[in-house]
């Protein structure tokens, strides 16, 4: 230890730091500036970017002693106290924070880069962010701030008036989250940036063995560790869980026996992070190996005399489950198709990869349980601290800060959140726990490596007759949402074409990984690939466009699908349509050099699933309002902004009900204890749900004030207007401001607030498995993507993706844009760079450096169009943009790469050497 | 807990670095960037007691040229060289190798001396220390077996740097400061080709500066393979120059401990060529792209480099 001095933001600071410590660690620990970030603690992310001496460096692999008597500005420096750099506030006007993790990294970067070159083009600017990773944004919209930004340093940029009337504009325009200045400013609090008083910290210990028995734990030495304040073991937690009632298979550390390379078998509570990171190397676990199982394909065969993974499975393998629906006889019908093809493909696992680690806090006082967690479900987290600990959910308090990223990956209960409430009740103080990015690998649920063999029949003009899909997922170690995924990798298959005849089996298998669940487009992604793959191979079959094709088969506005799901409004023609036109497509396609290629696809998910996981008849959502005297509406909502923008949804459709401004707003959200229940961020259901809900809650809070004042003035209720902070009528005779309304209103009824809630309708058949993929709206995309193949080494390059989505109608373009462009970035990332490559279940790539997330270099120029068709339902009409969006992206690009060599492509990711090795093929059989 | 033996110091001179290092007790490492070294040490490969800080220490610093030489400095950072007109107009190809490594972050913290003596890299050894556990440390981290290759004897921990490629194929040499005084050596002959200890350099050697033989009229193409364009390890790199003779030099990086150095005479066959590259570069599978890709890649790249340079064969 060193006394260490810094200037920090202009203020001198002296620490006491450890000799090969970190500026980031510095910076967040000791002089508490957490806005600087930690997303890979190895150069590989730049959310820890800062300025030394005016020189820009990764804080996270920058020892602090060499700083000794240096200038450092960290993002809290930027902003001039309250007045954001015109940069920060360009980041807020263009959306280019969505959860905000990386934005504080992404400013630094390119405040420096913009002091040594003041006009840089445009490619210039993605060159010098590219060591800046985000998982939201697909980058245009940071591109498109710096851009702006540029311009106005140089003057370019034309100064319009100021419309007055712009903070009453709601629905329909464009506007930045409510916290977006406080994520550019780094002000936002993330669950690794809470500091709770006296806090201890927690380690884990992790299996080395994918399968193992466990004989023995000897945690004596560790227990005998000065600073450390409890072990736990898995016999001190044995109580299952799941999110999925159905499920429940996992505990929160391995109890007996350890299913995956990575599992937690034992954790400690500690003074300091090092001293519990000592103590887990003082644990020794005895194991006694078992014959572990990696293939999927060896999952699903009977496993003779080995021991199963889990004992609970039926037969004698390795099978979670087996879900199969069928709507006639495919194989009778294939048999006398015109067209009939059959194909096979397989996809590695993939990863979430938000930015920012998971990280929680827990503690225990007289109102029981509390835990600030970094999580997109804080009732299922809820219901299942109350299963595990054995304590009342009313003793329990779940409570979301900012998170920096979910698509999934934070929407299970975790076991590390069950340690650390076990911990902080034993310990009887705080306990705090924080992932580095290996450990938010193996934790997972991220996508399941799929095996799709799928069959498609054809007429001669090319209507799809039939589709039979045969798939097996690689589940990993526990059931997490599995059971849904196998569904949803078929059900969602019946859309957006017409199709009679359909089936599919899909078996999800254990195998001894770090388990899969819900990642952004749950399980229909894969099986879309498929199908879009094959479309495109029938268009060439039977010489007709891959859009015609697509427009002849799509279903209508109106209708049901085979499995009986109500579709509503669809714009799957409006999107494919736009595509078409935006890309020059007829042009294009079939007619550019060899390398160069066009593909299409489109998609097809829901929008909020019907059914709840825990079958009951409580609403799905509900919202409060509250206003007091000061006028403000608190919308009190136990939905999880986790980055997509629900808050400020929210505040949005308040506002537009009653003729409010932001000033008038205020958004509570996510709290078990302040806010009442809503399932999560999950399933694309957030705006439909709990934005439906917001607005039965502002709507009845507007009918109250108008009975009120009509009470109180005489007229009828009918004749009240609410606009631009003011209630009154088309005469004037009533005028008055919102305050006096509210206040008048209050003094009629008492108190003034009011609460909506949202339901599903009952939907679907009457039939096993009905439920799989019922959703009160269902949302439809296409995109076309431009690549060039390097044919000398395989690579491929997307140049352009032209995507749109009907997300029947945006309630804030701005952020249903930031939605598209980060679902079809992220796709990309799926095509051809990311997987989850394992070795004897060992994971080899958990950072990310060799995780590899699209930079901003390897990032097309993305064209986002919005089809807004107006969901009868939908909150104003408007339905999820989250995660459907995504599905076409994958297929688009694959379907280029055939127009760019001819080539199909059947396993994702498309690896460059295989790539090669198919053109090498082909050069044999075809000798030119 | 101990209290931590660590020290880190900020060296004023170089005569002071060497002290320090002396008096360490040999568990020591000189640090200029450290984008290499903090990393290792996060993955506790690297778990060095004595850092001893050389950023402040000018005589490493700044690039001057004089008759025969281009002089730069060791702590010269590689996003700096791209300004340094002397290099643009000598040595472009050094500019093309230094903008290849990492990202725009790193290379604005990463140096050209700390670039050469990168440690080498493997699949199976840069992990986190639970990692190597489980995998059953490799020979590279006191293990006894290679995991790539399941073999006892040697460790094919890829040759990393993006720079030593080409600064070798420009007959680069470093000039290095060491107890007993200073010495020239070509840059190629710091390379042990043991993926374990990769450098022949006691611990005690400083690079002070790396030179550049000056108005040879090189010809040159260099050429990365990696999958993203940016934060990207190489997976194998390519760089050849040619000199006004037609003579060449072909280095290859990312395919075996060291940089395999190839030199062409003027009219050498291009698949004699190719045939020593393949044999010479003891490409392993310990990386995301396989050995059989990276292997047909040496092909690829050694044409398209060689065809850039109009090297004849």
């Amino acid at each position: 230890m060193k006394v260490l001095t810094l200037t920090v933001n202009g203020t001198k600071h002296q620490v006491l730091a450890e000799e090969h410590e970190s500026l980031a660690h510095v910076l967040r620990e000791k002089i508490h500036l957490t806005g600087t970030k930690l997303g890979c603690e190895q150069g590989s992310c730049g959310a820890c970017t800062v300025l030394a001496d005016g020189a820009v460096i990764q804080s996270c692999i920058t020892p602090a002693m060499r700083l000794e008597g240096s200038e450092i500005t960290t993002i809290e420096g930027i902003a001039d106290s309250e007045k954001l750099h015109p940069l920060q506030a360009r980041f807020v006007e263009y959306g280019a924070i969505q959860c905000g993790y990386c934005t504080p990294g992404m400013v630094m970067s390119a405040l420096a880069f913009l002091k040594e070159n003041p006009r840089p083009s445009r490619d210039e600017i993605r060159e010098a962010i590219s060591g800046n990773l985000c998982r939201c944004t697909g980058y245009k919209k940071i591109i498109d701030a710096i851009e702006a930004y540029v311009k106005d340093i140089a003057g370019l940029t034309e100064h319009k008036a100021e419309d007055p009337d712009l903070k009453f504009k709601m629905l329909g325009h464009g506007r930045p989250y409510l916290e977006a200045s406080r994520k550019v400013k780094g002000a936002a609090e993330y669950a690794d940036d809470i500091q709770i008083k006296n806090a201890l910290h927690c380690k884990m210990l992790r299996s080395i063995h994918p399968h193992a028995r466990i004989r023995a734990i000897h945690t004596e030495a560790a227990q005998r560790l000065d600073g450390v304040k409890a072990v736990l073991t898995g016999k001190d937690l044995p109580i299952s869980f799941g999110v999925l009632p159905i499920s429940q298979d996992e505990t929160a550390m391995a109890v007996d026996k350890t299913r995956y390379a990575g599992e937690i078998v034992a954790a400690v509570a500690a003074e300091t992070e090092a001293i519990a990171e000592a103590a887990c190397k003082l644990i020794r676990v005895e194991y006694e190996a078992l014959k572990p199982f990696f293939d999927m394909e060896e999952s699903l065969n009977d496993i003779g005399a080995h021991e199963k993974i889990h004992s609970h499975t039926k037969f004698n393998n390795n099978v979670h489950k087996k879900a199969e629906l069928r709507f006639g006889d495919q194989q009778k019908e294939l048999a006398g198709a015109a067209h009939r093809l059959k194909m096979d493909f397989t996809f590695q696992g993939i990863n979430h990869g938000f930015t920012e680690p998971h990280g929680a806090t827990a503690w225990w006082d007289e109102n029981g349980l509390s835990i600030i967690t970094a999580t997109q479900v804080p009732h299922y987290l809820h219901r299942f601290l109350a299963k595990v600990l054995q304590t009342p959910m009313n003793r329990i308090r779940v409570i979301k800060p900012f998170v920096g990223g979910g698509f999934g990956g934070k929407s299970d209960p975790f076991p590390h959140e069950m340690i650390i409430s076990c911990l902080a009740k034993i310990t009887g103080r705080p306990v705090k726990v924080r992932f580095n990015r290996e450990e938010v690998f193996l934790t997972n649920h991220g996508r399941h490596p799929s095996r799709i063999s799928m069959e498609l029949g054809m007429s001669n003009t090319g209507e799809i007759a039939v589709l039979d899909a045969d798939i097996v997922i690689d589940g990993g170690a526990y059931g997490s949402f599995g059971v849904v995924t196998s569904y949803y990798n078929g059900v969602l298959l019946q859309a957006p074409y017409r199709i009679s005849n359909f089936g599919f089996r899909t078996y999800r298998v254990y195998t001894n990984k770090p388990q899969c669940g819900a990642m952004r487009g749950h399980g229909a992604v894969n099986s879309r690939f498929a199908v879009e793959s094959m479309l495109d191979v029938l268009a060439d079959k039977l010489g007709m466009d891959p859009c015609e094709l697509r427009l002849k088969n799509f279903l209508d506005s109106d209708t049901f699908t085979v499995g009986q799901y109500r579709i509503t409004s669809n714009g799957s023609a409006q999107s494919l349509n736009k595509v078409m036109a935006q890309s020059d497509w007829k042009n294009r396609y079939k007619k550019l050099e060899y390398g160069h290629g066009y593909g299409v696809a489109c998609g097809f998910f829901i929008s909020g699933s019907a059914l709840p996981i825990h079958w009951n008849e409580y609403p799905q959502s509900v919202v409060h309002l509250k206003v007091d005297l000061d006028g403000r509406v608190l919308i009190s909502s136990g939905a999880s902004d986790i980055g997509q923008g629900s808050d400020t949804m929210l505040a949005i459709i308040v506002g537009e009900v009653l003729g409010l401004s932001m000033d008038h707003v205020f958004v509570l959200a996510a709290d078990t204890l302040l806010t009442p229940i809503d399932l999560g961020s999950y399933s694309s259901r957030v705006t439909f749900m709990a934005g439906n809900a917001a607005k039965m809650a502002a709507e009845q809070l507007r009918a109250k004030i108008m009975e009120s004042l009509a009470g109180h003035f005489g007229i009828d209720p009918a004749e009240l207007n609410f606009a631009k902070e003011q209630v009154f009528t088309n005469d004037r005779k009533v005028n008055l401001s919102w305050l006096e309304a509210v206040e008048l209103a209050t003094r009629r009824v008492g108190a003034l607030n009011s609460s909506g809630y949202y339901n599903s309708p009952k939907l679907g058949g009457d039939f096993k498995g009905a439920g799989a993929g019922l959703s009160p709206s269902y949302t439809f995309g296409a995109l076309v993507a431009e690549v060039k193949v390097d044919t000398s080494s395989g690579q491929v390059r997307v140049l352009n993706m032209w995507g749109a989505h009907d997300c029947g109608k945006a309630l804030n373009p701005l952020a249903v844009e930031g939605q598209l462009e980060g679902s079809w970035h992220m796709g990309m990332g799926q095509a051809i760079s990311e997987e989850m490559r394992f070795e004897n279940g060992l994971l080899l790539n958990a950072n990310f450096l060799n995780y590899k997330i699209p930079t901003s270099l390897d990032t097309p120029h993305i064209y986002a169009n919005i089809i807004e068709t107006g969901d009868p339902e939908g909150p104003f009409g408007a339905k999820e943009a989250g995660e459907g969006a995504l599905h076409p992206s994958i297929p688009a690009i694959a379907n280029a790469i055939y127009d760019a060599i001819g080539i199909r492509i059947t396993a994702l990711p498309i690896r460059p050497e295989d790539v090669l090795a198919k053109l090498k093929l082909k050069q044999t059989e075809e000798p030119v | 807990m101990e209290i931590s033996e660590k020290t880190y110091t900020n060296a004023r001179t170089v005569s002071e670095a060497m002290q320090v290092a002396l008096n360490s007790g040999g568990n020591f490492r000189f640090i200029a960037g450290g984008t290499d070294v903090m990393v290792n040490a996060f993955q506790g490969n690297d778990n060095t007691v004595h850092l001893i800080d050389i950023n402040r220490l000018e005589e490493l610093k700044g690039i001057v040229q004089d008759e025969h030489y281009l002089r730069i400095g060791a702590l010269t950072r590689l996003d700096q060289l791209k300004h340094v007109d002397a290099v643009k107009r000598e040595f472009p190809i050094l500019i093309e190798a230094a903008q290849a490594v990492g990202s725009p972050l790193i290379r604005r913290s990463a140096t050209l001396g700390g670039n050469v003596l990168c440690e080498n890299r493997c699949i199976y050894f840069n992990q986190s220390e639970w990692w190597r556990m489980a995998v059953g440390y490799c020979l590279k981290c006191s293990g006894d077996v290679c995991i790539a290759t399941g073999g006892k004897k040697a460790c094919f921990s890829e040759f990393a740097s993006d720079t030593a490629p080409a600064l070798i194929s420009l007959k680069a040499q470093l000039l290095l400061h060491e107890p007993g005084g200073e010495r020239l050596v070509p840059l190629e002959s710091i390379y042990s080709g043991d993926g374990i200890k990769p450098l022949l350099l006691p611990r005690t050697s400083l690079v002070k500066e790396i030179l550049l033989p000056r108005a040879q009229h090189f010809k040159s193409a260099f050429k990365k393979l990696r999958l993203r364009e940016s934060l990207e390890f190489t997976s194998l790199t390519v760089a050849v120059s040619k000199d006004m003779q037609g003579a060449a030099r072909l280095v290859l990086g990312g395919v075996d401990p060291k940089p395999v150095l190839l030199e062409l005479q003027p009219g050498e066959s291009r698949e004699d060529i190719i045939k020593t590259a393949l044999k010479k570069g003891r490409a392993v599978d310990n990386d995301m792209f396989s050995r059989a890709y990276r292997r047909d890649m040496i092909r690829v790249y050694i044409h398209q480099c060689l065809n850039q340079i109009d090297f004849q064969s």
